[in-house]
């Protein structure tokens, strides 16, 4: 209590202390008036109260300026108008006298005022911004949002309008300031979550304090972009150019909330990258474990199945059963893992090729396979580039090849073609096995659904999986001759010629 | 694995000898000279590729790299790190002999310092730096014959597209690897060779190409 009574005492005094220095002016400006007349006789003295209340008028303003005019002319009239000593005012000329001085002291402390006025205002606009820049300069100089969200606090709270300002994120955990109650994060929170401020607003850059009623006391919530503003406002009058701060202060805090929302954003997606990673080390050490021991029992069993080995015939049959079982595991791991990372969605290598070359290589692949099947290949030669992941397209080709191939009848042919439309490539996979169902052609695709038992009932869904990743799409249908299963590819967007080529050309 | 392998690669009558690290592979390589190396790529303590380079300056056999579901990047890590093949496991010994006795064919000839490559009905003139199909001659650009002479040399052996722009276009040109495949696609189609089921230039997907030996 004892520093606040002190500090009242202090702002009275200065208030009244311009009205004593008025007083004591016109005393003293009578004081002298007097020992000039009585050494020699000047006659039109009185002037010297008009630079008095002039200088009144200037310095402090109207009050003071009327203080002076009023006890200069009570003095002058009392001592130097005859009679001598006493307070009569006669006739219409020391009347006069009267009003000019009253007149002077109003009209140029109007002048001064106003230019007083002008005058503060750029101060506390000086002020203002330099308090902003050195905020702005420190708050860059903080990497961490909460510390410049401490900042921003102080500086509000230094304002005089201002008894508490705090900042809390969206779900209201407190950021900076003085700490909150629960009850006050819980209204902050619920505040955030419907756009509504409670207490205050801004209107035209200016912090204005509204009625509240009910639960919420005199704290005010202000909900911004990516948080809230929580303050309790001084009860008392606040000048406009503090609220004015207060807006921009609450204004900063917004900014530094929305660059912690996008740090934790971007903290969220680096999270997220790290977890593919996993999960692609996880599917590539996953292969390791389970192709190693089919890869041994192959090598061991293809090991057996020559006459060298000395096993009989039947045995070596059953040797290269169990290798072709072997095989089929092997094909079966293959897709599984080749699905699951489809699914993980590992990135696609896409660039551009020609699709006769990626046929080519699944032709290369499949060689073996290929028996008496005689293969059609109609791919115009100046089919455009597709822009592809080149192992990912050769594993569709090859699948479509392999499906045909188990279709297709013993000597049957299979065609591949492509054809150009218009932004896309249209490539196809066509046998002569029987057609599909009507029903079946809505399954084909599905993942382990499969005509056979002996397919994976994976390749066709890898397929898909694949041409989609690519922004294509696929589809059966029954053709005149058997099923055709066709695909779209992206085309490349790629010169001609490649400038590098040329320039080695010539 | 190491025992099959051993066991099915004598009964192809090979003389086989099997280690179980980097290490000993080297020390190994340096007393018995052996003709063929099949190197895993998953190798306890010295890996794959470390051991791959630690071969190299001391042995002339062809090294086959073999490995579980290789990256395609690691196979070109191999085949740049001077490897002469890669077989991928799971695989069966028919075709491990079939790749072996490739390596060993190509081994064997580059010796004679023949200056004609033939691939089937494809002959290429090292010496006088000719072109012919069927006896046809094939005019080709600097920057194709350049092409199709490293991978004559290689017959048979797949480069990759690294290499391929290193040596035929130089350093600056190593990633573009639209350029092989475009030279590539002018070969061929000078060639009379059919991408889709090509007879002498063969696409190595995710690698490079490889000239039928």
């Amino acid at each position: 209590m004892g520093p606040a009574r002190r500090l009242v005492g202090t702002k009275m005094m200065r208030r009244l202390a311009p009205y004593a220095v008025a007083v004591g002016g016109a005393i003293v400006v009578t004081g002298a008036i007097g020992v000039v007349t009585a050494a020699a006789s000047v006659s039109g003295l009185s002037a010297l109260y008009l630079l008095l209340v002039l200088w009144l008028g200037a310095r402090w303003g109207r009050g003071p300026a009327v203080a002076g005019s009023v006890a200069a002319f009570l003095l002058y009239d009392f001592f130097f108008v005859p009679p001598v000593g006493t307070f009569t005012v006669r006739g219409p000329a020391e009347l006069l006298e009267l009003i000019v001085l009253l007149a002077v002291a109003l009209v140029t402390s109007q002048l001064a005022a106003s230019q007083r006025r002008a005058q503060a205002t750029a101060q506390a606009l000086a002020k203002d911004s330099r308090a902003l820049y050195e905020l702005a300069t420190a708050m860059l100089r903080t990497h961490e949002v909460a510390s410049a969200l401490t900042l921003v606090c102080d500086s509000a709270q230094r304002l005089e309008c201002v008894e508490r300002f705090a900042v809390a994120s969206g779900d209201a955990t407190q950021l900076a300031g003085p700490s909150l109650t629960p009850d006050e994060l819980r209204q902050a929170a619920w505040s955030y979550e419907n756009g509504k401020a409670i207490g205050v607003a801004i209107k035209d850059g200016v912090v204005t304090a509204m009625k509240t009623r009910g639960a919420a006391g005199n704290t005010a919530y202000l909900p911004l972009a990516s948080g809230i503003a929580v303050m309790t406002l001084s009860a008392k009058h606040a000048e406009e150019g503090e609220l004015r701060m207060l807006a921009a202060l609450i204004g900063l805090a917004d900014l530094l909330l929305d660059r912690r929302r996008a740090a934790l954003e971007a903290e969220r997606a680096r999270g997220f990258e790290a977890s593919d990673r996993l999960k692609a080390a996880i599917l590539s050490s996953l292969s390791h474990e389970l192709k190693s021991p089919i890869a041994s029992l192959r090598a061991g069993l293809t090991a057996l199945t020559v006459p060298q080995a000395g096993l009989a015939p039947e045995q070596r049959e059953l040797m290269t059963d169990m290798d072709r079982q072997a095989a089929r595991l092997d094909r079966m791991v293959t897709d599984l893992l080749a699905l699951s990372r489809l699914e993980a969605g590992v990135e696609l290598d896409k660039e551009p090729h020609s699709l006769a070359d990626v046929v080519g290589g699944s032709m290369r692949e499949l060689r073996s396979q290929l028996g008496e099947h005689e293969v059609v290949i109609k791919i115009p030669e100046d089919l455009p580039a597709v822009e592809v992941d080149e192992l990912q397209a050769g594993r569709v080709v090859s699948n479509l090849i392999e499906n045909a191939l188990e279709w297709a009848p013993a000597s049957g042919g299979i065609e591949i073609g492509a054809v150009a439309l218009d932004g896309r490539v249209e490539a196809w996979v066509e046998n002569e096995g029987p057609a599909i169902t009507t029903a079946d052609l809505e399954h084909v695709f599905d993942t382990f659904w499969t005509r056979r038992r002996t397919g994976t009932g994976l390749g066709l869904a890898i397929c898909k999986r694949v041409v989609e990743a690519h922004g294509g799409s696929i589809w059966a249908e029954n053709r005149r001759r058997g099923p055709r299963f066709t695909f779209t590819l992206p085309l490349a967007r790629v010169p001609a010629t490649p400038p590098v080529a040329r320039r080695a050309t010539n | 694995m190491r025992r099959a392998l051993r066991a099915g690669l004598k009964y192809h009558d090979f003389d086989v000898r099997a280690v179980g690290t980097g290490e000993e592979a080297v020390r190994e390589a340096a007393g018995w000279r052996p003709d063929v190396i099949l190197l895993d790529l998953g190798l306890p303590g010295m890996d794959g590729f470390a051991t791959l380079r630690a071969l190299r300056p001391t042995t002339r056999a062809a090294v086959i790299v073999v490995s579980v579901m290789p990256g395609e990047k690691d196979k070109v890590r191999a085949l740049d790190a001077g490897a002469d093949d890669y077989v991928v496991k799971p695989f069966g010994t028919k075709e491990l002999v079939a790749r072996i006795r490739a390596v060993l064919r190509r081994q064997a000839d580059v010796p004679a310092g023949e200056p004609i490559i033939r691939s089937g009905n494809l002959e290429i003139d090292l010496a006088r730096r000719l072109v012919s199909v069927c006896g046809e001659a094939v005019r080709l650009t600097p920057t194709e014959y350049e092409l199709l002479r490293y991978l004559a040399l290689h017959a048979g052996k797949p480069v990759s597209h690294t290499t391929l722009l290193r040596q035929v276009w130089g350093e600056y040109a190593v990633g573009d690897k639209y350029n092989t495949r475009y030279v590539v696609a002018q070969i061929r189609k000078k060639l009379r060779d059919d991408p889709a089921n090509p007879r002498y230039i063969v696409n190595e997907p995710g690698v490079g190409y490889r000239l039928e030996a």
